[in-house]
């Protein structure tokens, strides 16, 4: 039995740049099963109603990467999403282009930006001028290392991810979600000889801005998971350097503070992040704070049983690198 | 019902208010806060980051006192929330358990995986129920229009969080309507409030903070909540350099989950620690005609 009809009202975002005029929303209107996927309904658009429309496709099987837009302002890969849900929420369908990214016309975007920081990863196997690969075969990998990429291998660098990220958005210096899932992809690849490089240079480049939102692995349509995989680089960073950064030290400080008194001492955890002449700088806020809320500056209470999170932490922590 | 109460550090220091206002309108809705002084800190994301392993066993200690005393645990934190629950995940897995169960095992504690880490918003609107609420409220909040901010880790990563649709939640909005105030939707309520690099670019935590809080205004909100105390961190005390960092003076009151729910229900705004906040809440409360 053919599927029922919906009627789909399809709000999409023009803008033609080079042409000169504003940005706007044209709304389209059209007739289709509810399980047709957005980027059909926007062809069908394109031939019938409007072969302006530009916008960016290729293999229509959720492969190639290309067709990644927002919908209802969900990061999404128009070929695998139906309509059918989208109308039942929202009683339309918003189709606007990424975010992060400038715009080059309708949903097409640039893209620069998001491939330059993917190439300052360097995204391929850095070995030893001195150690070459064994010659003449190639090189095996147990299984157990091959889990170890974890879901990082099934990315197609469709950039849903970097736009919906909130810390490429806020800070340029962010390499973004996708570059750092394809950094941890190297860092463990058991031929790589540039680990312990890798982990360092990144430290400075902008690993300890990603916020752990996961709004990087919500939006990905291949469930790459790159939220995961940066807090793994975080731990691999300090377990190799110990706390190089702020991010790292306010993260072993934070370990550290929990293990003195079970709870967390928030004055103490500003002083350990900033140091002393740091937290001056930031002393005229925290005055602001304390006017209000004056126990920032007290000791917090030891947690009863405290002695339970310190055998916890001799087993658990036992060599804990760079902290104080 | 009875549940383990889990406040976390936030709310028993600097946040104190959102523990007031937590236990005031427990109390006027039944839920007995049953509380343990042996809980430690839920390691705020940034144990996780240090040391997973650690992260997870301190947590799975946290859930056995919990556990041992028959009781589900009670958050009121979206972060506390998000670590419990990763840590009951983790829990499942079993070359995780072979870590962690001998050193708890030390210990003479165990855990059984029974407990379930449920957060402030999950028991009002599931277990108390949207209209035993309605039926409650005595001082409607009509005439505010409140945009909810969620708070990452009480909806993300869906696998081991979700108990709603990460990307469209609504309970929050439900619960809001409950009380009679009008919720904004507004792209920014599932986003980040950048409180995890707060202490380590403030610039950048202040922008995305800004974002979020003008976002909501040009929704048309009168005032945002939040059933997070670290978003209220950067919400309500940082606000003034989120203005700054976004170049607009942003004035909006942000109040705490319960505090909202317990003026509607009648409480008093110092009942609920409402003159602690940095932003004052008052021309939110002018709205629906109270006054401190
Ligand atoms: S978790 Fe990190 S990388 Fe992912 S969206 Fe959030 S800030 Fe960006
Ligand atoms: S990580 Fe996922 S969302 Fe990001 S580029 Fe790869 S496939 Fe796309
Ligand atoms: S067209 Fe190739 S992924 Fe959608």
């Amino acid at each position: 039995m053919p599927e029922k009809l919906v009627t789909a009202h399809v709000d999409v975002f023009r803008h033609d740049p080079a042409g000169g005029g504003a940005p706007r929303y044209q709304r389209f209107t059209l007739e289709l099963p509810p399980h047709t996927p957005v980027l059909t309904a926007l062809l069908r658009i394109r031939a019938e109603q409007d072969p302006s429309l530009t916008l960016r496709y290729s293999c229509r099987s959720a492969i190639c990467g290309s067709c990644a837009m927002q919908i209802n302002s969900k990061s999404r890969l128009a070929c695998q999403t139906p309509i059918g849900p989208e109308i039942a929420e929202h009683g339309r369908i918003v189709i606007e282009p990424m975010r992060n990214q400038a715009g080059v016309r309708d949903l097409v975007v640039d893209q620069t930006p998001f491939w330059e920081a993917y190439d300052r990863m360097r995204p391929h196997l850095i070995t030893d001028p001195l150690r070459p690969m064994p010659e003449g075969r190639e090189t095996s990998m147990t299984p157990a290392q091959v889990e170890q990429f974890r879901e990082t291998p099934r990315c197609i660098s469709c950039a849903a991810c970097y736009s919906a990220c909130p810390a490429v958005e806020a800070d340029a210096a962010f390499p973004g979600p996708m570059a750092l899932a394809k950094l941890y992809r190297f860092v463990v690849d058991p031929r790589d000889q540039a680990r312990q490089d890798r982990l360092l240079r990144i430290q400075t480049e902008g690993l300890w801005l990603c916020l752990r939102c996961h709004l990087c692995t919500e939006a990905c349509p291949k469930d790459v998971r790159p939220s995961e995989r940066i807090r793994d680089l975080k731990e691999m960073a300090i377990a190799a350097q110990g706390g190089t950064e702020r991010g790292s030290r306010h993260a072993i400080g934070f370990k550290q503070n929990i293990r003195e008194r079970g709870q967390l001492n928030e004055m103490k955890l500003v002083l350990q992040t900033d140091g002393i002449l740091g937290s001056i700088g930031q002393a005229g806020q925290g005055f602001k704070i304390w006017r209000k809320k004056p126990e920032i500056s007290k000791r917090p209470r030891r947690i009863e049983g405290i002695e339970e999170v310190e055998e916890i932490y001799k087993e658990l922590d036992p060599k804990p690198k760079g902290d104080r | 019902m009875k549940i383990a109460y889990y406040p976390g550090c936030v709310a028993q220091e600097s946040g104190r208010e959102l523990d007031m206002a937590t236990r005031w309108v427990c109390r006027e809705l039944g839920i007995e806060l049953v509380e343990f002084p042996t809980f430690s800190c839920c390691g705020s994301g940034f144990v996780d980051e240090a040391n997973q392993i650690l992260n997870v066993a301190l947590n799975a200690r946290n859930l056995a006192i919990a556990e041992r005393a028959g009781l589900d645990l009670l958050t009121i934190c979206s972060t506390c929330q998000g670590m419990l629950t990763l840590a009951n995940v983790k829990m499942t897995e079993p070359a995780m358990r072979a870590r962690i169960d001998p050193v708890l095992a030390k210990l003479q504690i165990a855990y059984g995986g029974k407990v379930r880490v449920k957060h402030l918003l999950e028991v009002l609107v599931n277990d108390i129920g949207i209209e035993a609420i309605r039926a409650k409220v005595r001082r409607p909040l009509a005439g505010m229009n409140v945009g909810a901010f969620y708070g990452c880790h009480l909806l993300r990563p869906t696998l081991e969080l979700g108990s709603e649709s990460a990307e469209e939640p609504h309970s929050f909005e439900e619960l809001l309507t409950a009380i009679g105030a009008t919720p904004v939707m507004y792209r920014g309520r599932v986003m980040c409030c950048g409180f995890p690099i707060l202490f380590v670019k403030p610039e950048t935590a202040n922008r995305i903070s800004g974002r979020q809080i003008a976002d909501a205004r040009d929704h048309g909100a009168h005032a945002m909540a939040t059933p997070c105390p670290l978003c209220h961190i950067s919400l309500d005390s940082f606000q003034n350099k989120a203005s700054a960092a976004v170049g607009q003076k942003l004035n909006m009151p942000v109040f705490h989950l319960p505090q909202l729910v317990g003026l509607a229900l009648g409480a008093s705004p110092e009942e609920l620690g409402l003159p602690r906040h940095l932003v004052p809440v008052e021309p939110a409360l002018a709205r629906i005609g109270t006054t401190p």
